[in-house]
């Protein structure tokens, strides 16, 4: 008998259409393994197995509601849920009950998903972080934010999780834990109900263990294909590998792997080329920062006056950051975040996918910090939707990885490519 | 005193700080206003005199708090607020108290501002029209979404309304209750705790008296500085704007928009008229596509757990949103990102726009509030938007001009509608 708890989110429901298993056994089993496994890695801030089994019964015993019946997920604690709490890593919103379940989570249920608990987020998905571990190893870092989110996947207690991304939220903590992480191009997803950050940046994420599932949670969320054809065989793949001004910041182990699969790639057929980036590409991470310290500190104004005790430090400074930051050098990171976005469709003409590092290296040791945004930042910037491709190991043993962006709204296409990408590296 | 009602925001800070008047006499000018009309306009959907009085008090026996100490603000009731319901106009959640105040309302709060009560809006900022009447004539609709606001600002119940837009839920409800409204350039106003429809398209705006009351929020909110005012000897640059739906504009609405554009060439404007490219006539449907289906994925909740207690008018959004493919979705999407850069690209030739605010007067009834239909494009695009009260219909009821600018020059925009307000008045 397989193992129910490797089963992917695709493989899980077709396994409850067929009658091969049930919402009960299947969640069952991941419960087991939770319990198996909790205590040592910490994803969850929420886990309430009465009310999940309570939710499977009703699925096995109604009509199929959706493509996601049965399967569960885990919802990371920045999503509101009706019938669970919902702190954002915050102390302040300890105990929290919404009334309302974020539209994500809302359609996710209405397509029969059983919710099976609230995973750990750093604080507001900034960076002071949770409780949560590596599942690869328990004195290093999951990475942040969506920590719980990725760790559980990565360890197989869920087929899937939601995180969520502002500056590096979803790619990091896949890199680190060695799972699939999407980000959806900015706007892609509906985010009523999920806690903002800085909301011309903040963009949702599915973490999994097939690239497959992605496209299904996509057909729930947004009636986008659920199974998109994959890439024809005698259509060439044009990758630009873009290895960033701060590539020297990359360990060597990093540098090595993004550009062994650029090789990879080429000797299997693709394009690669390194294409010219605009003019103030460089200047992107930094204006990251930037516009994500202004909207933070508009966004949080109620926290930082009335419950500055109740805020970390790393917090009230990016607020403070932001509070010093004039409306003019806002405008001027936007202006110019804008008019890049404007030269990257164009460098899009001559490209399909751009190939760079997901981070600067392994899963730093510890849990007192979540690692360095650093290699998404430009991206998240960017509004383009990203993809991280576990592809392998490091020096210490850590997953590592490869990160993978496509144009707006051509989401499908990522994954799509991402799979031709992924089958010739790995 | 017993006028203070009638003063705009920063006017009546000046007031208050120079000891001239008191948050308390301010608030009860503005209570005694609000106890002789609300009970025909119904503005609000919440209101507590008495804790509105204690606000003024506290501020009164405290130091100077900020730019709009002792001002009275009405808030939409989709916007939370930490210390009164928040019902987003919804039969859902009648009596929903957010923990926390949206953060436009914090900000206000911790610059002085007195939070009079949350004002009537139609459910979940849509179509379905809650009570309030228009004070011009209370046979007719205020528009939605932003009905109380507008209505309350018309009607000289507080200086400033909170208001949001979507689609045209600011500009609607301004140009047919007669007053000033003001859609900031989308993503400029943070929207933590205010409820959104489609979240392509939701924006933070005002409705107020005062043309200068907009630059004072500004400056509460982000820190922007006001323009100083355009200087004599250059002469503004109008691009006279008719949209593709010049066709469905009343002919009063057409001859108020012809006149104007004269009138400011004759005060030493350059005119002219700016025929937009050819898709922008498309914008209008790309406007309820995207909408719409974002406004599907946004209310799911609701939609599943609650569809008894949604108007018909959502529900019916709700499933058009539904049947939208993401490939159509994400058709409008590109387009729209093409047409917002060629806007950028003309208005490089312009300081403002001029175009309709409405196809015409306030409709007779209250059981809709009004074609949104001259603001889809503007929300669309993202660019700010002042709407201005300069005549009247043939109802006698009010006809406003829309003024537009560009993405981010937001001061700008207000100080040219200074200079364009002052020669239509």
């Amino acid at each position: 008998m397989v193992d129910l708890t490797h089963l992917g989110v695709r493989e899980a429901a077709d396994a409850i259409k067929s009658g091969e298993t049930s919402a009960q056994e299947l969640v069952q089993a991941h419960l087991d393994w939770i319990y198996a496994r909790e205590d040592k890695i910490g994803a969850f801030e929420y886990l309430d197995p009465d009310n999940v089994i309570e939710q499977t019964r009703r699925l096995d015993n109604g009509p199929c509601l959706g493509p996601l019946h049965g399967v569960p997920i885990g919802i990371k604690d920045t999503y509101d849920t009706f019938d669970m709490p919902t702190a954002y890593g915050s102390p302040l919103y300890k105990g929290n009950r919404p009334k309302a379940d974020a539209s994500m989570v809302a359609l996710c249920r209405a397509a029969g998903a059983v919710i099976i608990g609230k995973t750990v987020t750093t604080e507001f998905a900034y960076w002071s972080p949770g409780k949560t571990r590596n599942p690869r190893n328990l004195d290093h870092t999951p990475g942040g934010s969506s920590s719980g989110s990725a760790a559980a996947v990565a360890d197989n207690m869920l087929p899937v999780a939601f995180g969520s991304q502002t500056a590096a939220s979803v790619i990091r903590p896949a890199a680190f834990c060695g799972v699939y992480g999407y980000k959806v191009t900015r706007g892609g997803f509906d985010t009523r109900g999920l806690s903002p950050l800085a909301p011309t940046m903040d963009s949702p994420g599915i973490f999994t263990r097939s690239l497959d599932d992605i496209c299904l949670l996509r057909s729930v969320l947004v009636n986008d294909d659920p199974k998109p054809e994959p890439r024809p065989s005698e259509s060439t793949l044009r990758v630009g590998l873009v290895r960033t001004v701060h590539w020297d910041e990359a360990d060597a182990a990093t540098r090595d792997i993004v550009e062994d699969s650029a090789n990879r790639l080429a000797d299997n057929g693709a394009v690669v080329t390194e294409p010219e980036m605009p003019g103030q590409f460089q200047y992107l991470a930094e204006i990251q920062n930037t516009i994500m310290a202004f909207e933070i500190a508009r966004g949080f104004t109620s926290e930082y006056i009335n419950h500055r005790d109740n805020l970390s430090q790393t917090f009230c400074e990016i607020i403070e950051i932001g509070l010093s930051t004039s409306y003019e050098d806002y405008v001027s990171a936007i202006t110019l975040a804008d008019r890049c976005r404007v030269e990257f469709s164009s460098v899009f003409e001559d490209i399909d996918v751009i190939l760079a590092p997901s981070t600067v290296g392994e899963a730093p040791a510890g849990i007192d910090a979540t690692g360095d945004p650093l290699f998404s930042r430009m991206w998240t910037l960017m509004h383009m939707p990203s993809l991280h491709l576990p592809i392998g190991s490091g020096p210490n043993g850590l997953p590592v990885g490869v990160q993978v962006m496509g144009q707006h709204h051509a989401d499908n296409n990522l994954v799509v490519d991402g799979q031709w990408i992924w089958d010739r590296l790995v | 005193m017993g006028d203070l009602n009638e003063l705009g925001a920063k006017k009546l800070a000046n007031l208050i700080i120079a000891k001239k008047a008191s948050a308390k006499e301010v608030v009860m000018d503005c209570i005694e206003r609000i106890d002789e009309r609300d009970p025909d306009v119904g503005v609000f959907q919440y209101f507590d005199a008495d804790y509105a009085l204690d606000q003024a008090r506290a501020l009164d026996n405290g130091p100077a708090k900020g730019a709009l100490h002792g001002v009275p603000l009405g808030i939409k009731d989709i916007i939370d607020t930490k210390d009164m319901p928040t019902g987003n106009g919804s039969r859902i959640y009648p009596d929903r108290q957010p923990i926390s105040d949206a953060s436009c309302v914090a900000l206000s709060r911790e610059a002085g501002a007195v939070i009079l009560g949350k004002t009537v809006t139609t459910e979940f900022a849509y179509f379905f029209p809650g009570k309030t009447k228009n004070p011009h004539n209370l046979g007719h609709t205020t528009g939605g979404s932003s009905m109380g606001s507008a209505a309350g600002a018309a009607d000289q119940m507080f200086p400033i309304g909170f208001g949001s837009q979507t689609a045209a839920s600011v500009t609607r409800p301004a140009a047919y209750c007669g007053t000033i409204g003001y859609k900031a350039t989308t993503g400029d106003f943070d929207l933590q705790g205010v409820c959104g429809l489609a979240s392509s398209y939701d924006t933070l705006g005002f409705l107020c008296r005062e043309l200068e009351d907009i630059s004072l929020m500004r400056e509460v909110l982000i820190g922007d500085a006001p323009k100083a005012p355009r200087e004599a000897d250059t002469s503004l640059r109008i691009g006279f704007v008719r949209t593709p739906w010049w066709d469905q504009a009343d002919q009063a609405t057409q001859h108020v928009l012809e006149c104007t554009a004269e009138k400011l060439a004759k005060e030493g404007a350059e005119v002219d008229e700016l025929l937009l490219p050819h898709g922008f006539a498309e914008l209008a449907d790309a406007h309820k596509l995207v909408m719409s289906f974002d406004a599907a994925r946004a209310r799911a909740y609701e939609y599943v757990n609650h569809p008894d207690k949604l108007s018909p008018q959502f529900t019916a959004l709700m499933e058009e949103g539904q049947r939208i493919s993401y490939e159509e979705y994400r058709q409008a999407q590109v387009q729209s990102v093409e047409c917002r850069g060629q806007l950028s690209e003309l208005m490089s030739g312009y300081d403002v726009l001029l175009a309709p605010s409405a196809p015409g007067e306030a409709p007779e009834g209250h059981e809709a509030t009004g074609d949104p239909l001259f603001s889809r494009m503007w929300t669309l695009l993202h660019v700010p938007s002042v709407t201005l009260p300069v005549d009247k219909g043939p109802l006698g009821l009010p006809i406003g001009v829309q003024v537009v600018g560009a993405v981010h020059e937001d001061s700008t925009l207000i100080s040219d509608a200074e200079w364009i307000y002052d020669r239509l008045k």
